[in-house]
């Protein structure tokens, strides 16, 4: 299982023809698969600004016509080379994709490259406006695990969570439609090319995603403990 | 270079195809015995010499202890992991197994991908049978549910047959591509696969583009586990259950008495396919004969939980593409087992949807599999498949939790990049357990490898490895480690969990030799000329039989010259004409046989009062 993947050339020099090329997936002169610089982002790979509103149907169209060409079914006969460059665009392709397709995986992944947020990152403090609902939440779960250890009257407690989970739903979507508005004023900021601006939408943005992530894992936690 | 083919090794049994260029389709390559089914059993004979397909089938009663079926349950697996298996299915497991199961058969010890490779080989020899040449690449078709160590094994025995494995492909997948070019189906399609040791569900987007035709997988779920044999099993223990109330007999369930039951068991399953009601007549050690006649309602009731198993995943894979049961367009049945009739209910009760059964379900995957085999032998050039990964690939993080970094269903290739460092000064390396499933404790996942990456010393939070986790097109996983400060790219040594390394795999090739492929003419000849004898000795015998006076004379001409033309070609080398000897015959001797079969019959039937009829 061992392998090395192949190291990355200096960018827009061929690594077969040792052409300088104009290609950006293939080369312009010998027309072999290209590696990419390592800078490359996902938005360039399907030739999009760093914008987050995506037309949906023109990202599957371009992932599509990029698979035909780069999916490693076409390079069964080239040479082991080729082949190992084909597994690594192509599955940077499929990544790419994976990312740009969810909207909420799409900032992240703009936070990360823009430098505003580590990869993986996740805050998990709760918001301070949260405060008293989650302390309230968390104890309507603990009541629910003893009752439900002891043999205890569980049908009451859930009511009160099924209610509560469906007030955290409502919050998850008002920070949905947040995120939106937050969106398109960052394309805004990219139209205008005020980065100032940007950089404030930026923070925003962040703080937005840090709120889900810690609604949605209270909402996953009381959905476990109903199921 | 040699041949290409598409094979499904399957539970129960194994197929191999190709693309007939004059049709444009994919055609499957029938055996000796004409039937393109080859039956997944193995037997070893007492001089060492390795039977398969339906003669090892019929050696599972005469000599238990040295024949195997269901081998691929056994794939890719530990030997804590099959002690289920053990309850039900007579494999007797070498106790010193460590990572990889060893199993005996007679007195020597098989690891499961040996044992896969012996199927692999015969069918390979099929092929090279049919086409008079070489074949030395092959695309294989795994469950769609199959984790990293189970596609691994599936290779491995490729490579040990003999086989340039060019691709795993999902048997779900093979199936729709199979009736994407039968039918130019369009539009979202499910895929119920229920064979005899597993169950996959895929849902697939058909697109068309300028380029071509696109099989895209949106999604898949299943279970490696659940199959035919488990119907079987839970028939052979309901009549076990009835002769110990009706008899006070207990055989055991591994015994030669069990593979008899078992055998005329499924004999009865497949009748209630057709009718409404079939009879078991089982001759018990006693002397008695244990009579149960099955309804189908009978039946259906006893492998009901069977079937509702098989819900949950096609809930959740339609939940994991986002589509209702409704919005599916086709919905295709694969698998010998779909062909229950409460199992075709179900499916269409559930999608509310005629199900798509045109191919026969036996062999609607190798025919998928020899469809990509030809993309991949060709090139692509309008068709293409864009599979996913079954389950979501994790890392062990403290406290035994598992961070996802490639989720389920995400199409493959596919990648993730981990950051890693050190936490205390001078710390040479660093552990990295990788597994796969959805749960979130490491300890319910399964462990696909764990190694060390090695740092050179320095103080604490310095060093920094970037590691790549690449899954493949076959889904298998591939990790390479990058020292972020150099540059320099790390070999990592991955040891899989649960499998074969590359030593074992040389030492395997090596022992094979003693299994090796005879010269490809020389086995046709050898085939042909026992063939010869067997149908010779039969005609001599026929021949004898006061029957003969009823033939014609020119038929008794025809007879003989056939008789003499077969002894004739035996004498030389040309195996093809032995062949065509030995149909000459046959047809010669149709109208004597018919003479023979009916005055058995009357024979048979005189002396006899009805019951025993």
């Amino acid at each position: 299982m061992p392998t090395q993947f192949p190291t990355t050339n200096p960018p827009l020099v061929c690594w077969n023809c040792h052409e300088r090329t104009i290609g950006t997936h293939f080369c312009g002169s010998c027309g072999k698969v290209l590696q990419v610089p390592e800078s490359t982002d996902y938005f360039s790979m399907f030739e999009m600004p760093r914008k987050l509103w995506i037309e949906m149907g023109v990202l599957e169209q371009k992932f599509l016509q990029l698979s035909w060409k780069l999916h490693p079914d076409n390079f069964v006969n080239s040479t082991e080379q080729e082949r190992a460059i084909s597994l690594k665009r192509s599955s940077e392709l499929n990544d790419a994709y994976r990312t740009l397709r969810d909207p909420i995986a799409r900032v992240e992944y703009l936070l990360a490259i823009e430098g505003t947020r580590k990869n993986g990152e996740n805050k998990q403090s709760a918001p301070p406006e949260l405060l008293e609902e989650v302390f309230e939440l968390n104890e309507s779960l603990n009541e629910l695990r003893e009752a439900k250890s002891s043999g205890g009257d569980a049908a009451s407690l859930k009511r009160r969570l099924e209610t509560a989970e469906k007030n955290f739903e409502g919050k998850l979507s008002e920070v949905d439609s947040e995120l939106q508005t937050t969106a398109r004023e960052w394309d805004k900021s990219v139209d205008s090319g005020d980065s100032a601006q940007g950089k404030t939408v930026m923070t925003k943005l962040n703080e937005l995603l840090n709120r889900r992530s810690y609604i949605r894992n209270l909402v996953v936690n009381v959905q476990k403990e109903l199921l | 270079m040699g041949r290409i083919v598409g094979i499904d090794l399957g539970t129960t049994n194994s197929l191999v195809a190709y693309m007939d260029a004059q049709t444009g389709r994919p055609k499957c390559i029938p055996g000796p015995s004409g039937s393109t089914l080859c039956p997944s059993v193995v037997s070893l004979d007492a001089d060492g010499g390795v039977i398969v397909g339906e003669p090892a089938r019929r050696r599972l009663l005469t000599q238990p202890e040295r024949s195997i079926y269901s081998v691929k349950r056994l794939m890719g697996r530990g030997p804590a992991d099959v002690q289920n298996e053990l309850k039900l299915f007579p494999f007797r497991i070498d106790p010193a197994s460590k990572n990889v199961i060893r199993i005996q058969l007679g007195d020597k010890l098989f690891t499961p991908p040996e044992i896969s490779s012996f199927i692999l080989r015969e069918l390979k020899n099929w092929a090279e049978a049919y086409f008079g040449e070489t074949v030395d690449r092959a695309v294989i078709t795994v469950p769609a549910y199959f984790n990293d160590s189970q596609r691994q094994a599936t290779k491995d025995a490729g490579k040990l047959a003999g086989l340039d494995v060019l691709r795993l492909v999902n048997e779900p997948t093979a199936a729709a591509l199979a009736y994407g070019l039968h039918e130019k189906q369009r539009g979202k399609v499910a895929v119920y696969d229920l064979g005899g040791g597993t169950f996959d569900i895929s849902v697939l987007k058909l697109i068309s583009t300028v380029e071509g035709d696109i099989y895209q997988v949106l999604s898949t779920n299943g279970d490696t586990h659940l199959g035919g044999d488990d119907i079987d099993n839970l028939l052979q223990a309901f009549v076990h259950e009835q002769i110990l109330q009706t008899d006070q007999i207990d055989f055991s369930p591994h015994g030669e008495l069990a593979q008899e039951l078992r055998q005329q068991m499924i004999t009865v399953k497949h009748k209630l396919s057709e009718s409404n009601s079939a009879t078991l007549r089982f001759p018990l050690p006693n002397g008695k004969m244990f009579v149960h006649e099955f309804t189908r309602g009978e039946l259906d009731a006893l492998i009901r939980p069977v079937v509702d198993r098989t819900m949950a995943p096609v809930k959740q894979a339609l939940m994991d593409a986002q589509l209702k049961p409704t919005e599916m367009d086709e919905v295709v049945l694969v698998g010998g087992t779909t062909r229950t009739p409460l199992i075709r209910r179900t499916v269409q009760e559930f999608f509310d949807r005629q199900p798509h059964t045109e191919l026969n379900p036996d062999e609607v995957v190798a025919l998928g599999a020899a469809a990509q085999a030809n993309i991949l032998d060709r090139g692509v050039q309008n068709m293409l498949l864009l599979d996913v990964t079954p389950l979501s690939l994790g890392i062990e993080t403290y406290g035994g939790a598992v961070a996802k970094v490639i989720p389920r269903n995400s199409t493959i290739p596919a990648s993730a990049q981990e950051l890693y460092t050190t936490g205390v000064d001078n710390q040479t390396g660093i552990e990295i357990h990788v597994l796969q499933g959805e749960r979130e404790l490491a300890k319910d996942c399964r462990s696909l490898s764990r190694f060390t990456l090695r740092v050179p010393p320095a103080p604490a939070g310095l060093s920094r490895i970037e590691v790549k986790f690449l899954i493949d097109a076959n889904g298998i996983l591939q990790v390479a480690a990058k020292d972020v400060r150099t540059g320099e790219q790390n070999t990592i040594e991955v040891r899989p969990s649960y499998g074969l390394n590359d030593a074992d795999i040389e030492r395997m090739l090596e022992e094979s030799i003693e299994y090796a492929e005879q010269d490809f003419a020389e086995r046709q000849l050898i085939e042909a000329r026992t063939e010869a004898e067997s149908i010779l000795m039969a005609s001599v015998k026929a021949l004898a039989n006061p029957q003969t006076a009823n033939l014609s004379a020119s038929e008794r001409a025809q007879v003989d010259n056939a008789v003499a033309a077969l002894k004739d070609s035996v004498q030389g080398s040309d195996y093809k004409l032995i062949r065509r000897q030995i149909d000459e015959l046959n047809r010669a001797t149709e109208h004597l046989a018919e003479l023979l079969m009916n005055s058995a019959v009357q024979s048979a039937l005189e002396g006899k009062n009805l019951a025993e009829v």
